[in-house]
């Protein structure tokens, strides 16, 4: 049993009305109750008070949360995350190893491999003491990479380049609940942005950043760093004049990674970006802080590749409603979640409009 | 923990074969989550692992055609049926009180299509009520249901309660707001309600699934009447002596014909828990919307009619901070958990009764050992009459006995000064035992025999509103 407060917490939003359930996009997608905000906090309370019989079914509902943060935002309490409370359930079901199948794979592999993915090069490229972290996601989409390193080399912004190998934040293992792995994984990033003396790091992906800048710290590991956004870089960038684009005259739709939106607090800086390029935005229905997650990919932050894909179809659907002429993104996990839409990043249509430095 | 309903091995075996493996349920965290909605004392119970009871099976659907399945399904093996919206309700009408079959429509929460010629706009009926509006907002159009359940309930649930919302003065209540439905009869045929603003063909069919908290039918579309968003609002706020006072007022400015969207008048507790500055005053808070040149005339009225009538200006400020509070039931879950039980309780009546409902009401709740509070405010006005709405609080020994007799306490004091004992909750399982007195026999024995004509088998919702005879 974790402190009393806690205990106090996870049962207020037991007992509530479910108020934040209309923001909740893994129900919205699936209509099922069980994955509510207010019942995964009375089984949580019920886990607790060993009322449950079936603990692997329970450690299932547990992964079936996009961690996406919208409750938080939209909760009665104040200083009360329930991700917080699903996090700490998924640690038990690492340690008890009632772990998802999908994730499971996704742990061995990290383990194996020090990342997500497999065997990957080292991209280590440039100097200085502004960095540029190649993420896990980023590493996988090479149209993506080519484009922030032409807009790097256009920028004429001296830039240290890194990632692959076995670099990474260890998000995915923070979100599978391994987090002795996850520890390992911090400690490593640290070395290697202590190592190249880094004093900034601009990255494309928000996950890397929350573990960066508040997960790190919640696991007693301090990064005496900068981390910013690539969308708050190019936004700087184009304000400073220090690159210049081709105006477009087209509409665009922007996706709210939610990570970015909820947890960062970013929302303005890539409408700001749209806007330098030349676009009329066209706003879907949930935007800003009230953006819904596009689910992810499996195995991820949901573990279930069938509640992935439920939640990527609904997120799709509704950024396609816009009738957009361009749909962009701010991260490259919610690109590839989104893919059925033709989305791309925000540096790539930087990249594609961009006449000089 | 409760024991699981039981159900027939072969009517879950059909029903899978109408919605798929995957849209049936029989876990444990499933029959958990879908075991009650948000009848207080229930909710209350909950946190020491005691529900009412575990539903045998959990079954959603994601159309009207498969609905028809199941519901032909259940008549053929005689499994009970409870339909579960989005479980806000407050009276148990979503609990699966013998375990029986729970039929969760939440899949079907799709906004349609919003014809602005004719100002309406269809939707399926599990839609959130906030998803329905932001919907509509994103068009420039408001439906005008702001309840207090608006992040939790859905337009199905709307329907099946008479639910109302915070805006009622101006917009009314969803029976005002319904042209047209579509509708699963109990028998699993299939009904469709054409929405048209009003029509003389008999009895109006929609009345009978308005209220029926789906004990004749599934709501499973609505069209419901839109407004354009509002082009002007004005906040307004007064401070009188009294709640007869202030109920006079209100009912000048009716009969002016003004249609504020919002007038809430708060006893002196509520004035004194909202707005702390405001000492031994019932408060009034106006809000006005819609065109420009409407809004501005009917502020006017409002004022002149109020300060004619002894009225101290309040200011904005009153309304805005209603507003940042109004969905903040927060205080509940904390009460609660120290062992202490909340609840809310909404009744009508017209102007003539009702302050002294108010006076009767408040003082019979007070009386029941145990209470530390018991508060209220009129929130939802007529020409006629008003809702008023009452919140009770208490930490009695013996918390059944205690939850029970105020609620007597309440019913008791409504019939007798002639008010209907609900104004927009609806009856559920937990009321159910007033309506011989709400209705009279002749009236009760009308509804059941209604029911049985439409569910002989007592399919639908058994045990709530009323049951077959």
């Amino acid at each position: 049993m974790e402190s009393k407060k806690e205990l106090e917490q996870i049962t207020n939003c037991a007992l509530c009305g479910n108020m934040c359930k209309d923001s909740c996009p893994v129900y919205l997608a699936t209509g099922n109750e069980t994955v509510t905000p207010q019942k995964k906090a009375r089984l949580i309370l019920y886990k607790k008070k060993a009322f449950i019989e079936d603990e692997k079914g329970f450690f299932d509902v547990m992964f079936q949360c996009a961690m996406c943060g919208a409750c938080k935002i939209n909760c009665l309490y104040d200083n009360f995350d329930l991700r917080d409370s699903i996090q700490r359930e998924r640690s038990e079901a690492f340690r008890k190893g009632i772990l998802p199948d999908e994730t499971r794979k996704q742990v061995e592999i990290f383990a194996k491999f020090g990342n997500p993915d497999g065997e990957r090069q080292l991209i280590q490229k440039g100097a200085g003491n502004l960095g540029y972290l190649v993420s896990c996601s980023t590493y996988n989409d090479q149209q993506l990479l080519k484009a922030v390193e032409k807009i790097l080399t256009k920028s004429k912004e001296q830039v240290q380049e890194f990632g692959g190998a076995d670099i990474c934040c260890g998000a995915p293992l923070y979100y599978a609940g391994d987090l002795e792995g996850f520890k390992k994984a911090a400690k490593k990033m640290k070395r290697e942005i202590e190592q190249r003396k880094l004093q900034k790091v601009i990255t494309n992906c928000p996950a890397c950043i929350k573990m960066m800048t508040e997960i790190y710290d919640e696991v007693g590991i301090h990064l005496d760093v900068e981390f910013i956004h690539t969308v708050e870089f190019l936004a700087a960038l184009l304000k400073e004049g220090k690159i210049k684009v081709n105006k477009a005259n087209a509409t665009a739709t922007f996706h709210d990674p939610c990570i970015l939106a909820n947890d960062i607090g970013i929302t303005t800086a890539p409408r700001d970006i749209i806007k330098m390029l030349g676009f009329d935005i066209k706003e879907p229905v949930y935007s800003g802080k009230d953006t819904h997650c596009c689910g992810g990919v499996p195995a991820g932050k949901i573990a279930d590749s069938k509640l992935v894909s439920s939640v990527n179809a609904m997120r799709t659907s509704e950024l396609k409603e816009t009738v957009a002429d361009v749909y962009i993104a701010a991260c490259p996990t919610c690109k590839v979640a989104l893919s059925n839409i033709d989305i791309k990043d925000v540096a790539e249509v930087v990249a594609e409009q961009i006449i000089n430095g | 923990m409760s024991k699981r309903g039981e159900v027939p091995s072969k009517f879950i075996e059909k029903v899978k074969g109408a919605v798929g493996e995957e849209n049936i349920s029989q876990t444990e965290c499933d029959l958990i989550s879908y075991s009650l909605d948000y009848w207080l004392y229930g909710v209350f119970l909950s946190q020491y692992g005691k529900l009412p009871s575990l539903p045998s099976v959990v079954i959603s659907p994601k159309n009207s055609q498969e609905i028809q399945s199941i519901l032909k399904y259940a008549n053929e093996y005689k499994v009970h049926i409870t339909p579960f919206g989005a479980g806000s309700g407050v009276l148990g009408g979503a609990i699966p009180i013998k375990g029986d079959a729970v039929l969760n429509l939440q899949r079907m929460n799709k906004f349609i299509s919003l014809d602005e010629t004719s100002l309406v706009a269809e939707f399926e009926g599990g839609i959130i009520g906030a998803n329905l509006e932001r919907e509509l907002n994103h068009r420039g159009y408001s439906m005008g249901s702001i309840p207090q359940s608006f992040h939790c309930s859905t337009l199905g649930g709307w329907i099946a309660t008479r639910a109302v919302g915070q805006f009622s003065t101006k917009y009314g209540k969803i029976e005002d707001m319904v042209l047209g439905m579509e509708v699963v009869l109990p028998d699993g045929n299939l009904l469709n309600i054409k929405p048209v603003p009003r029509r003389s063909t008999g009895p109006s069919l929609k009345e009978l699934f308005l209220g029926g908290e789906g004990t004749l039918g599934i709501v499973t579309k609505a069209v419901v009447s839109v407004h354009p968003l509002p082009e002007r609002t004005i906040k307004q706020s007064f401070a009188f002596p009294s709640v007869e006072v202030a109920l006079e007022v209100v009912r000048k400015i009716l009969r002016g014909d003004a249609k504020p969207a919002v007038v809430r008048i708060f006893d002196e507790p509520e004035t004194a828990r909202y707005f702390g500055q405001i000492k031994n005053k019932v408060a009034i808070i106006f809000i006005s919307e819609g065109e420009t040149d409407f809004v501005e005339l009917e502020g006017r009225l409002i004022k002149r009619i109020a300060e004619e009538n002894g009225g101290e200006t309040t200011g904005e400020k009153l309304v805005d901070i209603w507003l940042e509070k109004r969905f903040d039931i927060g205080l509940g879950p904390i009460i609660m958990q120290q062992g202490g039980i909340v609840d809310t309780i909404e009744v009508v009546s017209l102007f003539k009764d009702a302050a002294n409902l108010y006076n009767d009401m408040a003082s019979a709740m007070r009386a029941v050992e145990g209470a530390i509070s018991v508060s209220g405010h009129y929130s939802h006005f007529y020409r006629e009459g008003a809702c008023l709405y009452i919140t009770f609080a208490g930490f009695p020994k013996d918390t059944s006995r205690y939850y029970k007799d105020t609620w007597t306490a309440a019913m008791e004091a409504t019939l007798k000064n002639n008010g209907s004992i609900s104004h927009h909750h609806g009856i559920g399982f937990w009321r159910k035992d007033f309506m011989q007195e709400e209705l009279g026999p002749h009236g009760v024995e009308l509804l059941q025999k209604i029911k049985f004509a439409l569910d002989p088998n007592g399919i639908l919702n058994k045990g709530k509103l009323i049951d077959g005879k």
